[in-house]
């Protein structure tokens, strides 16, 4: 059985269908890319997985546990964290302070949410800028501090949304080391990515959306040669050609 | 080092000035300053602009007061009664509108503060609209009751409240309950993203600023002697403890205290120097103030404060 298992979910906004018919799963340990073109659905089905939407139909399954109706903070207690396409850190608290609320979720004290933090605090190199408002960070460590919050509760599936979005390539290559390196934790990783040379190389699978249906699966390498998916992202007219 | 310096002025203070009028000023800065605190947790740490905070003020005053005065309770186990009644009142008050964000929780808190004040004007059991005198008993700690000119034994009665009370914000501020009152504060989303349930974390604040505030309201009874709903169930009532907090500095242990004693510093200042014609000239100053700090000093005296020690450093 898969970590997570979603199946036939369908999102709606009025008359507008986000998400239509998605089945897809995520195995233990395994980095998942999920991609499409802009309103493809993807970060309509991050919310669904992480309990901000109920979706009309379907249903998500996290280690064999319907968390299909689960409003956000059970489905960060299961053990679902996630960042959010637009950085939502805590601007007026320091870096640490940030970090501290994620440890608290599974700390027994304030000395063990302290010591977990800091962990996680040198573990994704923030550790030198951690009594930094969080407000003073760059882009980069925004959304890095957000990773860093999101392992503080010890995820087991965690859920990066364009973590590299607005990034140079230095820091795109530190957050892509990052983000190895948290995968070589034991945690399941799944990702929203634009940037497909840094999402290509990174996944053990892809799986792809188009204005709300999954239009494929797989490698990414056999993804990448998917007529159904080339058309998606280049139009009907490449597809004509070749 | 600076709060060893503040308690020992507060405890000798009253022993500095000895007549009447300072220690009445003493006492109201600190009753003033225990609602502000209890205000600031749920306005300064959570970020819930709570408008109504005088219903546990007027619950504290009109608990204690009645049972003593209809059954001979003790004042002391009326305060208890009170807390206990505030604080179900927030669990109310709290699960009936937080789900409601910004500014329509606010408008709920100042509507459930006027049921409450028409509720009581209407209700002759309750003192309606001419309110509760209170019996008068012999002068102790026990009957919590000093009579005569020397103020002091209040004096040092609310100053105990309002250690009680910092001391408990202090702690929370370092553990996790504070952390999550500032992450909902922040970003609601972005704290329950971390696992954190906001309704139960915003009913806590809440019953912990009704307990404190309730206690004010007991003290008041038993200082004033009487009570009305003029004075303990109006908006003016919920407004200055707000006003405090956001003058002194909003979400700091401090700040609150630093509001009051500036507030009740002015108020008291325009009563004696323009007499009983100056109780509007008071509010307009508040007014001029707290414009002017939402302008230039959105952090308060606290803030101004840390920027006069990071410029000797
Ligand atoms: N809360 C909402 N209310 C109404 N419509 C929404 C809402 N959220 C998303 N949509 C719509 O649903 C569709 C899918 O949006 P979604 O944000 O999931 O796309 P996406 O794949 O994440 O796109 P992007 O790459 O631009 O982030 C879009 O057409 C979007 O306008
Ligand atoms: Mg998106």
């Amino acid at each position: 059985m898969a970590l997570l298992e979603v199946t036939n979910l369908t999102k709606r906004f009025g008359g507008l269908v986000a998400n239509d018919d998605v089945t897809m799963s995520v195995n233990e340990g395994e980095i998942v890319g999920l991609i499409g073109p802009n309103g493809a659905g993807k970060t309509t089905l991050f919310n669904s997985i992480a309990g901000v939407y109920n979706p009309e139909q379907g249903k998500i399954l996290f280690r064999g546990e319907d968390i299909t109706r689960y409003n956000p903070e059970q489905a960060c207690q299961a053990g679902i964290a996630r960042t959010f396409q637009i950085v939502r850190v805590f601007k007026g608290m320091t870096v640490l302070d940030n970090v501290m609320v994620g440890s608290y979720l599974r700390s027994q004290s304030d000395a063990d949410a302290r010591e977990r933090a800091l962990e996680v605090l040198k573990f994704t190199g923030l550790y030198p800028k951690k009594d930094y408002l969080a407000s003073a960070l760059t882009i980069a460590d925004k959304k890095r501090l957000e990773m860093a919050r999101a392992l503080a509760t010890r995820p087991t599936l965690l859920m990066l949304d364009e973590a590299m979005a607005g990034l140079n390539p230095t820091e795109c290559q530190a957050a892509v080391d990052c983000i190895r390196a948290i995968s070589r934790e034991g945690i399941t990783i799944l990702m929203v990515e634009h940037v497909m040379e840094v999402i290509m190389p990174i996944s053990d699978r892809i799986v792809v959306l188009n204005s709300g249906k999954k239009i494929a699966e797989g490698e990414p390498k056999a993804v990448s040669a998917d007529p159904e998916v080339i058309k998606a992202y280049l139009g009907g007219k490449y597809v004509a050609r070749s | 080092m600076l709060p060893v310096a503040a308690a020992v002025i507060a405890l000798a203070y009253p022993k500095v000035f000895s007549l009447p009028y300072p220690q009445h000023v003493g006492v109201l800065i600190c009753m003033n300053a225990l609602m502000a605190v209890a205000w600031n947790i749920t306005g300064g740490y959570t970020g819930q602009v709570a408008l109504g905070n005088t219903v546990f003020f007027g619950i504290g005053a009109y608990t204690s007061s009645l049972l003593l005065r209809d059954f001979g309770v003790n004042p002391w186990i009326g305060m208890l009664a009170g807390t206990i009644l505030s604080m179900i009142a927030a669990v109310v008050l709290g699960y009936t509108t937080f789900r409601l964000r910004g500014y329509y929780f606010t408008i709920a808190c100042i509507a459930m503060a006027e049921i409450v004040s028409a509720i009581v004007v209407n209700t002759r059991r309750l003192g309606g609209a001419v309110g509760v005198t209170i019996p008068i008993r012999d002068a102790s700690l026990l009957n919590f009751q000093f009579h005569g000119t020397n103020k002091a034994p209040y004096y040092y009665t609310i100053l105990t409240f309002l250690a009680v009370a910092l001391f408990v914000v202090y702690r929370v501020e370092r553990s996790k309950l504070g952390y999550y009152f500032r992450a909902i504060r922040e970003d609601e989303d972005g704290a329950r993203a971390l696992g954190v349930n906001p309704a139960r974390y915003k009913l806590i604040a809440f019953m912990l600023s009704a307990l404190f505030t309730s206690v004010a309201g007991t003290f008041y009874a038993q200082y004033v002697m009487f009570i009305d709903p003029a004075s303990v169930l109006a908006q003016p009532v919920s407004v200055s403890m707000c006003l405090m907090a956001v003058l002194g500095g909003l979400g700091t242990l401090w700040g609150p205290v630093l509001g009051a004693m500036a507030l009740i510093g002015i108020s008291e200042a325009t009563r004696v120097t323009l007499g009983g014609t100056g109780q509007a000239v008071d509010l307009m100053i508040y007014g001029l103030l707290v414009i002017v700090f939402a302008v230039f000093q959105p952090t308060g005296l606290m803030g101004m404060l840390g920027k006069l020690k990071a410029r000797k450093e």
